[in-house]
């Protein structure tokens, strides 16, 4: 519809260079590091994943992501059937609770899990625990949107000659299983990729040892070969699952159609208290006590003062990084939402294996690319390189949000546009995004409290002195004065969860007026 | 080239080996009320669309007012730089914009001043029975007949010599239908302009077009009836 001469092109060109540059240059780094070379090569992935000790790793990596995932599934799964199917009271306010752990860090659950359990957290079966409160609303949200897309007709016409539970177990599930099956992917590579939860539990896996490898031995090639082996399972799972999901990872009210039924209305009072107590488990009980814990700390207001400038760069760089991740996800959002089916089930694929990629390989990838001398390295040891690991990291599935709000938006409605001699820009920004406003919004809220919680890249981009509030209760963890940690974690929440309550509220609003 | 206003050259397009159109050539003279029928799936949405520019032929070539706009895989000219107005099937009224700013949106691509602009919205929207208050209400706060009147209204305002119709009047009841039809007829009198009607309705056929062309089968039957 667009010619090549419209300002389309110099827009999306920019933006996949943006993409090219920031996000894939770095994997690309890693895997020929991991694939190619004397020092890095073929024999030495292959070498490390014989030896016994790497064995063990393999071991304990392939139960965290397995644990993870069948956990995960069996929590989330029957939650987002509820959402979907049973009329439950502010079901808008209740799907944002429920999925709030996925935006708390996963090192804060497991922080709040240690003072909890105590030396019991500490075990692969504690990660497993702390990784399942944060990914099971993946499994959630995916299920809410296939059951949602489920034509209720075809439950009501099975409802006519069976029971309800035949027909979630004969109907229902059948036509949604596909869907949870990919969320489950998902979360098998996100809880394999996951550095922070292992790192503070003490448990050994591979995205640790990479850590270790670089940061503490200072061994790239090490690194590189340990991260060889994770990347393509990564990569490989991730790819297969969003090609499978695709257009279903994310899903607006517009595209949706699934009403409540009234026969599965006799489950209410059963999900209801499920739901209960689910919230104290994985939101009231972390949360209470971390500020049990944090009220140990001497002078809560000496803590906050200690982390001042670390809580102003995490702020300064969550919202420049959300406002860059936003603008260049929607040039790349748009191209990907009107693309034809195959380039689009390719480019969500990419994007959703380039979001499994483990925080720390990309942190190390980023390093490789940008520490090297010259004008190709002015970047490096600023705090732009924060900047870059946001936007590697949060880009893809930015894109893939906004492709899936674009999509939402009838194409006629750019094509008249388009027959009445608007350009390409004119129509973005009168016609297109005024429709998507309150999506944007949430991709942004959401690119904002993954980047202020965002460590394992941080950790190894940040300039020498240029903390982040991350950064900071991650490596004091250790050592610090009791209620130190706990008082800053808390305080990392509250500034999380924040504009996720404010998002609450604004829909509670929007539903009652 | 051509004495015809539009003209389509053995213009192919098709969707995965099916649907679309096949080895169309079709000739339009200017003002000439043409009406395309045919079954669903039969290729007349995407001839529409292929003269608009929204999309390229994979073979053939189109030509609009002496002009090559289209040729094999390539569109020459694109879709806003036409000026070809397009009522679509479900209207495509944008939902953010008031029906004014609908109209208006489309009057702010034509390069003209602000007072022309104005005074040419203000008499298309009476051209279109649309008063005041009418224009001041969003899409959703219209009826069905109301919006019509204004995706015809942003059509016109660019006053573009050529307008294609996809079905517009779906879905609305007979006594409707008949009224918009008939005040379509008298805007077709009364501003010349050359049509392409995309219809099922047989009644939209005889009032609407000077002739009749039959898709199926991506293919135009051969035995075009000619009205009057």
């Amino acid at each position: 519809m667009w010619g090549w001469r419209s300002s389309r092109t110099p827009v999306v060109l920019t933006a996949t260079a943006v993409f090219a540059v920031v996000c894939l240059l770095p994997l690309l780094y890693m895997l020929s590091a991991a694939l190619a070379g004397p020092r890095t090569g073929v024999s030495r992935v292959g070498v490390a994943l014989l030896d016994r000790r790497q064995s063990g790793l393999l071991y304990n990596t392939i139960c965290l992501g397995m644990g993870t995932t069948v956990l995960a599934s069996a929590i989330g799964a029957p939650l987002g059937f509820a959402l979907a199917r049973l009329a439950l009271p502010f079901t808008a306010i209740l799907r944002i609770v429920l999925a709030a752990p996925a935006l708390l860090p996963p090192y804060v659950i497991a922080m709040a899990m240690t003072y909890l359990v105590g030396s019991l957290a500490s075990t692969l079966t504690g990660a497993i625990v702390a990784l399942t409160v944060g990914l099971y609303p993946i499994t959630m949200l995916v299920t809410e949107v296939a059951v949602r897309r489920v034509e209720p007709r075809l439950e009501e016409a099975a409802l006519l000659v069976t029971t309800p539970g035949r027909v979630l177990a004969r109907i229902t599930w059948p036509i949604v299983a596909p869907s949870v099956i990919a969320a489950a992917l998902i979360i098998f590579v996100l809880a394999i990729s996951e550095f922070s939860v292992p790192g503070l539990l003490r448990v050994r896996v591979y995205t640790t040892e990479v850590f270790t490898a670089f940061a503490a031995l200072y061994d790239f090639g090490r690194a590189a070969s340990l991260a060889g082996p994770l990347l393509i399972v990564s990569i490989a799972v991730a790819a297969s699952a969003g090609r499978r999901l695709g257009r279903q990872l994310i899903a607006t009210r517009r595209g949706l159609h699934g009403d409540p039924l009234d026969t599965f209305q006799s489950w209410r009072p059963l999900a209801l208290a499920s739901i209960g107590c689910l919230v104290v488990v994985v939101l009231a009980a972390p949360l209470a006590v971390l500020a049990r814990e944090a009220l140990r700390a001497e002078s809560i207001g000496d803590v906050l003062r200690d982390s001042r400038d670390a809580a102003i760069h995490s702020l300064l760089i969550g919202l420049t990084g959300a406002s860059a991740v936003t603008l260049v996800a929607v040039c790349l959002g748009h191209a990907r939402a009107r693309a034809t089916p195959n380039v689009g089930a390719m480019l969500d694929a990419l994007w959703v294996a380039q979001f499994a990629v483990p925080s720390t390989v990309i942190g190390i990838g980023l390093i490789g690319v940008w520490n090297r001398p010259g004008a190709g390295g002015a970047l490096y040891g600023t705090p732009a390189m924060l900047l870059l690991g946001y936007l590697a990291r949060f880009l893809p599935i930015g894109a893939l949000s906004v492709a899936a709000i674009v999509r939402s938006i009838p194409e006629s409605h750019e094509e008249a546009a388009a027959v009445v001699g608007g350009g390409w820009l004119r129509t973005m920004v009168r016609i297109v995004i005024p429709q998507m406003r309150a999506g944007l919004l949430a991709v942004w809220v959401v690119a904002f409290v993954l980047g202020f919680g965002e460590v394992g890249t941080s950790i190894l981009v940040a300039p020498p002195g240029e903390s982040t509030l991350p950064i900071r209760v991650y490596t004091l963890t250790a050592n610090a004065p009791p209620g130190y940690v706990p008082a800053l974690a808390l305080f990392q929440s509250a500034i999380i969860l924040a504009p996720v309550a404010l998002l609450a509220v604004c829909l509670g609003r929007r539903r009652t007026s | 080239m051509t004495q015809s206003f539009l003209q389509l050259e053995r213009v192919t397009k098709r969707y995965g080996g099916h649907g679309g159109i096949a080895d169309v050539s079709l000739a339009v003279s200017a003002g000439e009320r043409v009406v395309v029928v045919g079954p669903s799936g039969s290729g007349k949405t995407t001839l529409l669309r292929l003269i608009a520019g929204l999309e390229r032929p994979e073979a053939g070539e189109i030509w609009l007012d002496g002009r090559k706009v289209a040729e094999a895989g390539r569109n020459l000219v694109p879709a806003n730089e036409r000026r070809v107005g397009f009522v679509f099937q479900d209207l495509a009224l944008w939902p953010h914009l008031r029906a004014d700013e609908n109209v208006k949106f489309a009057a702010d691509s034509l390069g003209i001043t602000k007072a022309e602009r104005t005074t040419r919205i203000t008499s298309t929207l009476e051209l279109c029975r649309l008063d005041q208050q009418l224009a001041r209400r969003y899409p959703h706060e219209l009826s069905g007949g109301e919006q019509q009147r204004v995706a015809l209204a942003r059509a016109l305002v660019g006053a573009p010599p050529l307008l294609l119709f996809d079905e517009p009047f779906t879905g609305l009841d007979a006594d409707l239908r008949a009224t918009l039809r008939n005040e379509l007829v008298a805007l077709q009198h009364r501003l010349r302009f050359t049509t392409i009607y995309v219809t099922h309705d047989p009644h939209d056929a005889e009032t609407l077009g000077d002739r009749t062309i039959t898709i199926r089968h991506a293919r135009i039957e051969p035995a075009e009836s000619l009205k009057r």
